[in-house]
């Protein structure tokens, strides 16, 4: 029998090796939306037992990374509507800093401010899109929804970003 | 609004949040494995229906409490 069919009979040695195969991936999936290693190191641990508690439901000829994906994505949206405030997308640089000598340390904190303040699936939708440039087609699966809707929210936060910056007197 | 300003946004923004390193650093096995045991198994929806059914008829005829506690 194979992997995905064990799996979806609850089989935990099956499980284990999924996890094994996926476990990067959804990591790296998640920290891209919320950019802190610790919080994604932990959404990482809940999706990957989400996805054990609802074996039950997944169709063994489907296609487990694109599910295993939208399940985080649901995770990392979840954790932006409950830790808004105080919710920080300012992860350590990797390396060297980037060459901002363009941009002033203070045009950076408003820019990340008002990034902040979008609604959490205007703000997912645009990092995946604009920051980290994955396909739209991939964001629109990971997030239950069209491809249009993708674009619309991008596009929303766009004009969203835009207005606030120019509130705060910030030329891009 | 035109593509120029949504580049210049997407320029802005990918400054303004530094990049993160993506690859995981550790094995999360473990602690998927612990948080699989931790969790309390789940009462099933006919132990409460029976429990309910018990303490209603015990409430309504609390004489077959002496009847249950003789058959136990």
């Amino acid at each position: 029998m194979d992997l995905l069919r064990r799996f979806a009979l609850g089989e935990i040695d099956a499980f284990e090796t999924l996890v094994r195969q996926f476990q990067g991936d959804i990591y790296a999936w998640i920290v891209r939306i919320v950019r802190d290693p610790g919080i994604a190191e932990d959404l990482t641990v809940e999706t990957l037992w989400r996805i054990y508690r609802a074996h039950q439901q997944f169709r063994p000829d489907g296609n487990f990374a694109p599910w295993a994906r939208r399940i985080a994505t649901n995770l990392a949206l979840d954790h932006f509507r409950r830790k808004r405030p105080e919710q920080s997308l300012l992860a350590e640089p990797v390396g060297a800093p980037p060459p901002d000598h363009l941009l002033q340390q203070e045009t950076r904190e408003k820019i990340q401010q008002a990034f902040r303040r979008l609604p959490a699936k205007l703000q997912v939708a645009a990092t995946l899109a604009l920051v980290e440039e994955q396909p739209y087609d991939e964001i629109a699966d990971a997030l239950g929804t069209s491809v249009g809707a993708v674009k619309l929210r991008v596009f929303r936060a766009v004009r969203i970003l835009r207005k606030q910056l120019n509130h705060l007197g910030v030329k891009p | 609004m035109n593509e120029h300003d949504d580049r210049q946004i997407r320029e802005a923004l990918k400054r303004s949040l530094p990049p993160i390193n993506a690859e995981l650093g550790r094995d999360l096995w473990p602690a998927v494995l612990r948080k699989l045991d931790n969790r309390p198994a789940r009462v099933p929806w006919y132990d409460w229906a029976l429990i309910s059914l018990c303490t209603s008829v015990f409430l309504f005829f609390p004489q077959l409490i002496l009847v249950f506690a003789y058959h136990l």
